[in-house]
């Protein structure tokens, strides 16, 4: 696994160096190597039994991304290389603090909280900030960042701990309205509240992507958990009206839907990024231009939402493809460890990780691709951004654990004690010397 | 739950896919279409970032350039054109938002290093990081050119130089005309308001005059009349005509005059080199508008000139049934005025094929292209355009132009250096109406040495000033052609 990072990285190194990238690349990558080996270390060292294959692909993607970004601009890079460091740092410690992935399922309702209070805050004024049309941003002192990003992981955890529980409540569906048997409807509110949020953060924020993918997650974890396809007919009915009604609403809307359909007949205005992308895409053919040979600099947000097409333009279909396999190697890797682990919240865990990842990558790339109307959003591990990285590491991380626990309950690895649980048996056997009559009380 | 992840892993497949789909759709099937689009800047960045090779006169001087800019700068390269203005009718422009203009145009492949051949050769150069680049080679002779450039002056006319027995185009110059450099700017704002500008400037700057405009020719156009009516037996050097000072053809009361309304006639050589009107005006009638316009159109009339620069026009003349129906005008017509009008370069290329025995080369300015490493790409072979008359109407028109030289029209100016002997015919054409105030064009073909030619030439000057239109094309193109004549023969 580290021989593969470590080609990984090196080709990524090899390809920067032939092409007009500048030579401060390479200690640029050198730093990389290093901070994405300690995650490796660390896997190795606190989930021995993870999936050999999720943190390679998020690496590669990682590396790709890192690659073009220092190819759009050296600054950017240099900070992308700063998240990356972060978001590899946050990663061990969630490995870290997170051993015991059941334990999360107690703090559903700290998750919900904590989530719909990280979607609510860029609304506060003051504080909240609109950057390229999405009321999206939090500015806390010198610190912006997009609370967007951590409240879709926080959201997964409550609706994992919240369906587990609750999973045979709702599908049971005890309250009859006429031929309907219906969940009853105190069981239903969390998870509609859910879904009002999502309601919420596109009417407030104008985010339509996040709103799309919070609502995907909601209704997908729903449909796994519940077992019920009429959740999923329900959750299209609920997505076909919620999207007319913006459509008829809002402008915005309307002019995303019509650059979609025909981007060239509004080339001078909204349509421009759309339409250079395309050439973008076109320019790179099967084979790219070559990476630093191409021209991305065309695309605004090359960078950012766009930087599918730059790939697809300078690495070609070979690189966009490549792009599209790592995350469906992701998406796999993910699916399999919630087919492997027998605890629902466990299960429903991975499915949301999952689904984010999957549903955020398609939703972009499709949008650039003019598969799907365009909504601004990241591209999970390749785009620039803080926030999204270390999101995305904390998601990989905790998927991670998932798997890594499964593994133990399987016996694949040994299953052994926890530092904090081996710190508590400690306790117990020092507190036992001094207290020997307490000890005796328990057992 | 199992079976539901199951059906979710189905979904996302179907889902990325469709997205490997249509990335083909857009990445394979739509290329070309996205690549021509014409709001697509992507080719021309590139182009315009790439290195680009030189642009030569045959005798080795460099006219066009890439030089890198300091880092830092938009584009890594800029091109430049060291002779300034001097061979802008040749290499044309080379701009990111303007695209480019003759050479840089026409050529833009061998100088971006991008035909199949250097792709083939230059595969090498993908690891030892060289570029492909190819070069052009013109016909051109930077003293002939420079030359030419002196002799014109401040005045409004071309000239251009035409080695007979080729067709490689040894000088091309026309003014006015504007410096390359002021276009290919990196600032597209800039290189928009130059190129306006110029555009708006009377004598239209941006056009290659000398091949792409078209000017009434005068008397010069009198060697045609002669070639068509000697080849086709009508007249001889024996032939006579009578002394008159005008003319009445048919279907018309208004007679045709000679210059300056003089008293002109003789034998063949007497009125070809003191350039009597109303003989010619006779001869085109006597042959007829059919026959007349198969002579002009065996002189390439009315066809675009076959030239290796882009947008050249054609001569004109005009058509069989116009003529049938004015019979003046096709008299007229055979001394060069009415609706006559020829692209100096083609009237080059008439004196050309006097020189050259009566063939009439294909006129080219690209001698070869080169590769990065210097090996040739292609080299052009001289090839025939038209063969308007027989060698011996040529060896006739040769010896009546002599006399236009010696003892005619052209004897005040066209006496070369070291006793070298030119053969030549003068023109002034009237541009305006009777009673109108004068102007003319003033035009010169010549060719030397007489015996054995080595260089055609044409001298137009455009009635634009009271000066030219007062003058004569012996007077005022002659001297232009001398000197040009003087520099090229002299080594």
């Amino acid at each position: 696994m580290a021989a593969m990072i470590t080609a990984t990285a090196y080709t990524l190194a090899s390809l920067g160096k032939n092409s007009v990238i500048p030579p401060r690349i390479l200690p640029f990558l050198a730093v990389l190597l290093l901070v994405l080996m300690s995650a490796h270390i660390g896997v190795r060292w606190l989930a021995q039994g993870a999936d050999s294959t999720l943190l390679p692909v998020a690496v590669l993607l990682n590396g790709l991304g890192y690659v073009m970004i220092a190819r759009l601009s050296e600054r950017l890079a240099g900070l992308q290389t700063t998240w990356t460091f972060i978001g590899v740092a946050c990663f061990i410690a969630v490995l870290f603090l997170v051993q015991r992935v059941n334990d999360l399922a107690r703090y559903k309702w700290t998750f919900f909280f904590f989530g719909a209070g990280l979607l609510l805050l860029p609304m506060v004024p003051g504080i909240g900030f609109s950057s390229g049309g999405a009321r999206i941003w939090v500015s806390v002192g010198p610190i912006n960042f997009q609370p967007g990003e951590f409240a879709k992981l926080a959201l997964a955890l409550f609706f994992a701990g919240y369906l587990s529980e609750n999973r045979e409540l709702i599908s049971a569906g005890t309250w009859k309205v006429g031929r309907l048997n219906l969940p009853e409807p105190r069981h239903l509110l969390p998870l509609l509240t859910a879904w009002g949020f999502s309601v919420v953060v596109m009417v407030g924020q104008k985010d339509l992507g996040s709103s799309l993918l919070f609502f995907t997650l909601f209704i997908v974890m729903v449909w796994v958990a519940t077992e019920k396809t009429s959740f999923l007919v329900i959750g299209l009915g609920l997505f076909v009206a919620g999207a007319t009604a913006a459509y008829f609403m809002f402008d915005h809307v309307q002019t995303r839907f019509a650059i979609w359909l025909d981007p060239w007949s509004r080339y001078e205005a909204k349509g421009f990024q759309i339409a250079q992308a395309m050439y973008a895409l076109g320019s790179g053919g099967v084979s790219g231009t070559g990476l630093g040979l191409g021209d991305p600099t065309r695309i605004p947000e090359a960078k950012n939402d766009f930087i599918f097409a730059a790939i697809g333009e300078e690495m070609g279909l070979f690189g966009a493809a490549a792009i599209l396999i790592a995350f469906l190697l992701l998406i796999g890797a993910g699916l399999r460890t919630a087919m492997r682990t027998h605890r629902p919240f466990e299960k429903l865990l991975a499915v949301g990780l999952t689904t984010i990842l999957g549903t955020q990558a398609f939703i972009i790339i499709g949008g650039v691709i003019r598969v799907v109307p365009l909504t601004g959003i990241t591209l999970p591990f390749v785009s620039y951004g803080g926030s999204s990285l270390v999101a995305n590491y904390v998601l990989l991380a905790l998927l991670i654990r998932v798997s890594d626990s499964s593994a133990r309950r399987l016996g694949e690895v040994p299953n052994t004690a926890t530092s904090g649980e081996r710190f508590a048996v400690r306790r117990a056997i020092w507190k036992s010397k001094r207290h020997p009559n307490d000890q005796d009380d328990q057992s | 739950m199992n079976s539901r992840i199951r059906h979710l892993a189905l979904a996302m497949i179907i889902l990325y896919v469709i997205l490997f789909v249509q990335l083909n759709v857009i990445q394979v099937g739509r290329k070309n279409t996205l690549d021509s689009d014409t709001r697509n800047t992507r080719q021309t960045v590139r182009d315009y970032n790439d290195p680009r090779g030189d642009i030569r006169t045959k005798d080795g001087v460099v006219i066009a350039t890439s030089i890198r800019n300091e880092s830092g700068s938009e584009f890594e390269w800029q091109r430049t054109y060291p002779k300034g203005d001097l061979y802008s009718s040749v290499t044309g422009y080379f701009t990111f938002a303007y695209g480019a203009t003759q050479l840089e145009k026409t050529q833009n492949d061998i100088l971006a290093g991008r035909t199949v051949e250097q792709q083939i050769k230059g595969i090498g150069s993908l690891f030892n990081g060289q570029n492909t680049t190819g070069s052009v080679q013109t016909t051109l002779d930077s003293r002939i050119q420079q030359a030419a450039k002196d002799a014109l002056g401040k005045r409004e006319g071309s000239v251009v130089v035409i080695e007979p027995s080729t067709g490689a185009i040894k000088a091309m110059w026309s003014y006015p005309t504007y410096d390359p450099n002021l276009v290919a700017v990196q600032d597209d704002e800039l290189a928009g308001d130059v190129l306006r500008y110029l555009d708006s400037m009377p004598g239209k700057p941006l056009l290659a005059n000398a091949y792409q405009e078209r000017y009434m020719p005068g008397s010069t156009f009198k060697v045609i009349t002669a070639a068509g009516a000697l080849d086709a037996g009508l007249i001889n050097s024996e032939s006579l005509w009578e002394d008159e000072s005008e003319f009445l053809p048919p279907q018309t009361n208004d007679p045709i005059q000679n210059y300056a309304n003089k008293v002109c006639g003789g034998d063949l050589a007497e009125v070809f080199r003191r350039s009597c009107n109303t003989p010619f005006a006779r001869t085109a009638i006597a042959l007829g508008p059919q026959k007349m316009v198969d002579i002009a159109q065996s002189f390439g009339i009315g066809e675009v000139v076959p030239f290796d620069l882009p947008r050249a026009v054609s001569s004109q003349f005009g058509d069989v049934d116009y003529f049938k129906e004015n019979l003046p005008l096709l008299g007229i017509g055979g001394f060069g005025q009415g609706n006559t009008q020829m692209v100096p370069l083609h009237m080059a290329m008439v004196a050309a094929s006097i020189a050259n025995k009566g063939m009439m080369m294909k006129p080219y300015v690209v001698a070869a292209t080169y590769d990065h490493g210097g090996t040739v790409l292609r080299r052009t072979s001289p090839t025939v355009w038209k063969t308007p008359m027989s060698s011996s109407t040529s060896a006739l028109l040769t010896e009546l132009m002599i006399g236009v030289v010696n003892e005619g029209t052209a004897k005040c100016c066209m006496s070369l250096a070291n006793g070298v002997q030119a053969a030549a015919k003068t023109g002034t054409a009237q541009l305006n109406a009777a009673g109108e105030p004068q102007s003319s064009h003033a035009w010169m073909i010549a060719f030397a040495p007489a015996q054995a030619p080595r260089y055609a030439i044409v001298v137009m000057l455009k009635g634009t000033t009271a000066e030219i239109s007062a003058g004569t094309g012996g007077t005022l193109a002659g001297p232009i052609a001398k000197k040009v004549l003087d520099i090229a023969l002299t080594r």
